[in-house]
């Protein structure tokens, strides 16, 4: 087992000091190389889980653990570079660095962290998402789709445990969107990653080998 | 894991600031533009201190020189003489203050005998007898009654080289003009030009008399192997255990001339390092405003960074190496432009520099402008640094990254105000030299700021009223008044910094003039008879009931006569007085005190104070004194002299006057007018004291006009040849013309804060209106015309503009107030004219910037503005 959640609760100071409790009492369990994809309305706590799942924000009770180690007690520095080397992040809008080239942007987390074939780990990813005719492109000259793209060879080139895709097509037409949604399921199925994601899109949701509907904090 | 490569992280803040051209070159044009004057000034000073450090053997004209305003005892040179190295040669000098009369006129002149191989070092230069050995020397002058006179001399006097002065009893031929002195300072500012006659001659010139106040010198050139300090010290032990006027020589080395000569100049650099201080400062507010705009424009690259596994520390290192690139670069630039405002010190402080003097940029000033632009950067942008922490990767899934409100305790916002106020005050002791006067700078910067700040920030609220939406249908000016009022609401930050730094600009601007213009009035009033026109002195005891009887019969009185006794004072309750004169005084406040302690007093004593004094504490003192009563003379210490050097009432004062020991009570401290012009001194005995002691007299006349002025003078000194005058007006005028060129230094740096105010304005509107793109965009979508828009903004910035002005003169007028109360004895005089002219004209500055650093965007069509949105 990849992903194991237990009783997860999560929950914000509202400005009257009363709490909004976002997710509550979460169990999920996610084997290797699985698809798992959450869907739910706006509000119902998606994105909270996401940033959850990422390490980017901390539970306010119950137990999130990947890869056998549970998240939640790692010190910053160490959940820094926990994500660094097990999660791929995929957000909706991009997110590329606009003074980046397609390739700078890609070999990045690498050369955060002195890996010194960064530039060849780089190209590769980008060849695997189609691009390598775009790798000195900035983001400004890239359509929607080959930004989202260089964003996924970006979140697999580290070769992460688990993928985490935040509304991967959402901001792409129809087309652009099946293409970046076939890519996406391509590279985790020849990798064998995890992929879990976080969408509106019912189509998108059914390629996954399950589906998981979040409604007001819980899944249903 | 590994780390990244050492270049990853600069190379990667690199790139950012490349991709962000816009920003990165406002922040360095910002904070070059301060740094500029800042660095031109430190050149100029390092230039000045190793000019009068390689010239001043030249300045003194020897290694070593012994100064006795008696002449050398015979025994006592060669017992002093015992203790330098062999091969040591000596040559000697005469000088002296005294009159010099051509057939119609008469000036004060600074008269000096030399001979042999005089100067050691450096050479006098000619008009016609160009560079002058030692061996043309002795026969140039020592043939005959010739003289060699300053240029200005001549022009003053009207005469010709070929024609003849009279000096003393004996006339003398000008024989050439000198056009090079090396010993030439300038702090005579040449009311007394130099004249030089040979050392034989000067005898001839009967004013080597006890009448006259005579300053004997013996020159040294030791072995260049020789430790100058370790033999000044050595002779100056000797002179210490002399009694008599034997203990009164003076020993200096030529490191101690240069310093001597510096110090004026010095004086003159820490204000300008004071004014340069505030252009940094302006720059820095405009650079921290830049630099804040740039990180919340950032947040969404930062929020990137961290997803992908960059710590919070490596955030804040990439900034921080960001803020050090852009500092070095804008002290780069800064370098460059000092080198346009470096040449135009010298020219514009011409009259106070050495001859030969000349600027260079010193490796170690450009080093210093490198550290102060990096270490600059970091320390204005300190306070914006903390919104990193309001940088949370998870908003990338939200959208609203940056949007939450940062809650800064105040604990922490002042703690990041700390470098720079650490800063700052360091730097402003620095420049000043002098813990008080930075320290009292920095305070009277931040008082400023926080009042100015305060009011800003009351205006902006003040404003919401305007904003709000009238009645009924308004006019389009209205509506853009009403937008412009709502847009100087909502971005506070921009409002109140543009605020500050128009305000702060013409604070300095209408400052420095507003108290000159107090203190040009006040010694320029031709109409106030209690201001001297003639100034007499070393007036012989004898001479005092034949001059009045000389000036009655031109129905003239002689005022003010005041005895002038000489005295050293010894101890001070009992404790030894003297300091020690090597330690060089690392402040302007030891300095002084060095200064006043090593050096002879002039000690007076009248019956009643004159108008130009009054007693701020104690009492009056006695009328007459008791020698048989065995208690202490009393006496009156002028209060900032009193200060300096630390006395206070009560202290007990034991004086040397002329080998006899006086002790003296000081029973009271009196504030002094000095800019009277009357005879005045730091310490007056009470009558009864003193008047048995060898005194020369002062005295005063008042009411001449120009043609009587002259004729006295050349009356006074026919009768008189030993006594000095002085013509005060003259002096005056000279004093003021001085000053002049002081104040237009003052103001070149004045005008460069303002010059960074405007760039701060500048950016400012700039970022603004391209933050704005979407709003404009829309307001033309809606049919708003580019004159609207652009009214919208002209008035947004006249607001500024005029309220700035109108709060940086009034903050102007507080300040020269307060420092004409404190300093100058209240002479303060509102001229409603600078302040007028100020308020105009940084509103019209503010309007004009805002518009020149907008019109290309508000000009753009709204359809590129739809698409760069």
């Amino acid at each position: 087992m990849i992903l194991n959640i237990n009783g997860l609760y999560k929950s914000f100071a509202q400005s009257d000091s009363a709490q909004i409790e976002v997710l509550k009492n979460l169990n999920l369990e996610v084997l290797e190389g699985e698809t798992v994809a959450v869907v739910g309305q706006s509000g119902s706590g998606k994105s909270t889980l996401l940033s959850l799942l990422a390490g980017l924000d901390r539970q306010s009770s119950g137990s999130l653990r990947l890869k056998d180690q549970e998240i939640s007690i790692m010190s910053e520095e160490k959940l820094t570079q926990f994500r660094a080397e097990n999660i791929g992040i995929i957000f909706q809008q991009f997110y590329l660095m606009p003074h980046l080239t397609a390739l700078e942007n890609v070999s990045l987390p690498l050369e955060m962290f002195g890996d010194e074939d960064s530039h060849l780990r780089a190209q590769e990813a980008l060849q695997q998402v189609g691009l390598a005719e775009r790798e000195n492109h900035f983001p400004h000259q890239l359509s929607g789709g080959e930004s989202q793209r260089v964003a996924i060879a970006r979140a697999v080139v580290i070769k992460p445990t688990i993928l985490l895709a935040d509304e991967p097509t959402g901001n792409l037409d129809n087309a652009t969107g099946v293409q970046v949604a076939n890519l996406l399921f391509e590279l985790v199925e020849t990798t064998g990653m995890t992929l879990l994601l976080v969408t509106h899109n019912t189509e998108l949701a059914e390629r996954c080998s399950r589906q998981l509907t979040l409604h007001s904090g819980t899944f249903q | 894991m590994k780390k990244a490569s050492l270049l990853f992280w600069p190379s990667l803040a690199l790139r950012e600031l490349l991709n962000n051209r816009g920003f990165s070159v406002f922040f360095m044009i910002n904070l070059a533009l301060g740094l500029a004057g800042f660095i031109a000034l430190d050149s100029f000073k390092e230039s000045l201190d190793a000019h009068l450090g390689r010239n001043s053997q030249a300045i003194l004209g020897a290694d070593l020189a012994l100064t006795s305003f008696v002449p050398f005892e015979d025994e006592t040179i060669s017992l002093l003489e015992s203790k330098l190295p062999e091969n040591t040669r000596s040559t000697r000098k005469i000088s002296l203050f005294t009159m010099v009369s051509s057939e119609n006129q008469t000036r004060l002149i600074q008269l000096t005998g030399i001979e042999g191989e005089f100067p050691f070092y450096g050479k006098i230069v000619l008009q016609k007898g160009g560079a002058i050995s030692s061996k043309e020397l002795n026969q140039a002058l020592d043939v005959a009654g010739k003289a060699w006179v300053y240029p200005e001399l001549l022009h003053m006097l009207n005469l010709k080289i070929g024609e003849n002065i009279i000096i003393g009893e004996k006339k003398f031929l000008i024989s050439d003009t000198v056009i090079e002195d090396p010993s030439s300072s300038f702090s005579s500012f040449g009311l007394a030009p130099r004249v030089y006659l040979a050392y034989a001659n000067m005898k001839d010139t009967g004013l080597l008399t006890k009448k006259s106040r005579v300053s004997f010198q013996k020159l040294y050139h030791v072995p260049q192997e020789t430790d100058l300090d370790v033999l000044t010290a050595k002779i100056r032990v000797q002179i210490k255990s002399f009694t008599g006027s034997d203990s009164k020589i003076r020993i200096i080395n030529h490191k101690k001339a240069g310093n001597n000569i510096g110090r004026l100049m010095g004086y003159l650099n820490d204000y300008l390092g004071l004014v340069a201080m505030i252009a940094v400062f302006l720059a820095g507010i405009g650079a921290a405003y830049l630099f804040r705009n740039y990180l919340v424009q950032h947040y969404r690259e930062m929020s990137i960074m961290m997803s992908l596994g960059a710590t919070r520390q490596q955030t804040y290192n990439m900034v921080l190496w960001q803020l050090t690139m852009l500092g070095i670069a804008a002290a780069l630039l800064a370098i460059i432009l000092s080198m346009g405002i470096l040449p135009l010190l010298p020219m514009l402080l011409e009259k106070f520099l050495p001859s030969g003097f000349e600027t260079h940029s010193k490796f170690s000033s450009l080093i210093f402008a490198l550290v102060l632009g990096a270490v600059g950067s970091l320390v204005f942008c300190l306070p914006v640094l903390s919104r990193i922490r309001a940088v949370q990767p998870l908003q990338l899934f939200h959208g609203n990254i940056g949007g939450q409100a940062l809650e800064n305790p105040l604990w922490r916002q002042i703690l990041s105000y700390l470098p720079l106020l650490v800063l700052s005050w360091g730097i402003s002791v620095w420049q000043s030299h002098s813990l008080v006067i930075g320290s009292a700078f920095v305070g009277m910067l931040l008082c400023a700021v926080l009042l100015l700040g305060g009011a800003a920030w009351g205006i902006l609220v003040y404003a919401a009223k305007f904003s709000r939406k009238p009645a009924g249908s308004p006019s389009v000016w209205a509506t853009m008044k009403r937008l412009a009022f709502r847009n100087l609401q909502r971005n506070r930050s921009g409002a109140i910094s543009c605020f500050l730094a128009l305000a702060l600009g013409t604070l300095l601007i209408n400052l420095i003039p507003q108290i000159y213009q107090g203190l040009q009035e006040e010694v320029n009033r031709p109409e106030d008879h209690r201001i001297p026109s003639l100034f007499l002195f070393d007036i012989q005891p004898d001479q005092i009931a034949i001059l009045h009887k000389v000036l009655k019969k031109e129905q003239l009185k002689l005022n003010f006569v005041s005895p002038m006794v000489r005295a050293r004072l010894e101890k001070v309750n009992g404790e030894d007085f003297s300091t020690n004169q090597e330690i060089s005084p690392r402040t302007r406040e030891a300095e002084r005190e060095q200064h006043i302690r090593g050096h002879t007093l002039n000690l007076s004593y009248r019956t009643k104070l004159s108008e130009s004094e009054s007693i701020v504490a104690g009492r009056a003192l006695a009328t007459s004194f008791d020698w048989d009563a065995g208690v202490p003379a009393e006496v009156s210490l002028e209060e900032k002299y009193a200060e300096r050097i630390g006395l206070k009432l009560g202290d007990l004062l034991t004086f040397n006057v002329q080998e006899v020991i006086v002790e003296a009570k000081i029973v009271n401290l009196r504030r002094v007018k000095w800019n009277s012009f009357q005879p005045n001194f730091f310490i007056l005995f009470q009558p009864g004291v003193l008047d048995d002691a060898p005194a020369t007299f002062l005295g005063a006349l008042g009411g001449l006009d120009q043609s009587r002025r002259l004729y006295l003078q050349n009356l006074i000194v026919s009768e008189f040849p030993n006594v000095s005058v002085i013509d005060v007006t003259r002096m005056v005028q000279r004093v003021l013309k001085i000053s002049d060129q002081m104040i237009l230094a003052l103001r070149l740096m004045a005008y460069l804060s303002i010059l960074a105010g405007l760039v701060v304005v500048f950016s400012i509107a700039r970022h603004e209106v391209e933050g704005r793109l979407w709003e404009l965009n829309l307001l033309k979508v809606l049919g708003a015309k580019f004159s609207d828009i652009q009214k919208m903004i002209q008035i947004e910035f006249a607001v500024l503009g005029i309220l700035a002005g109108l709060f940086g003169v009034a903050a102007s007028l507080i300040m020269s107030y307060g420092l004409a109360w404190w300093f100058f004895e209240n002479i303060w005089k509102w001229t409603w004219e600078i302040s007028f002219i100020s308020v105009v004209g940084v509103t019209a500055l503010s309007i004009g910037v805002a518009s020149l650093a907008t019109g290309r965007t508000l000009k753009s069509s709204p359809l590129s503005l739809l698409r760069s949105s």
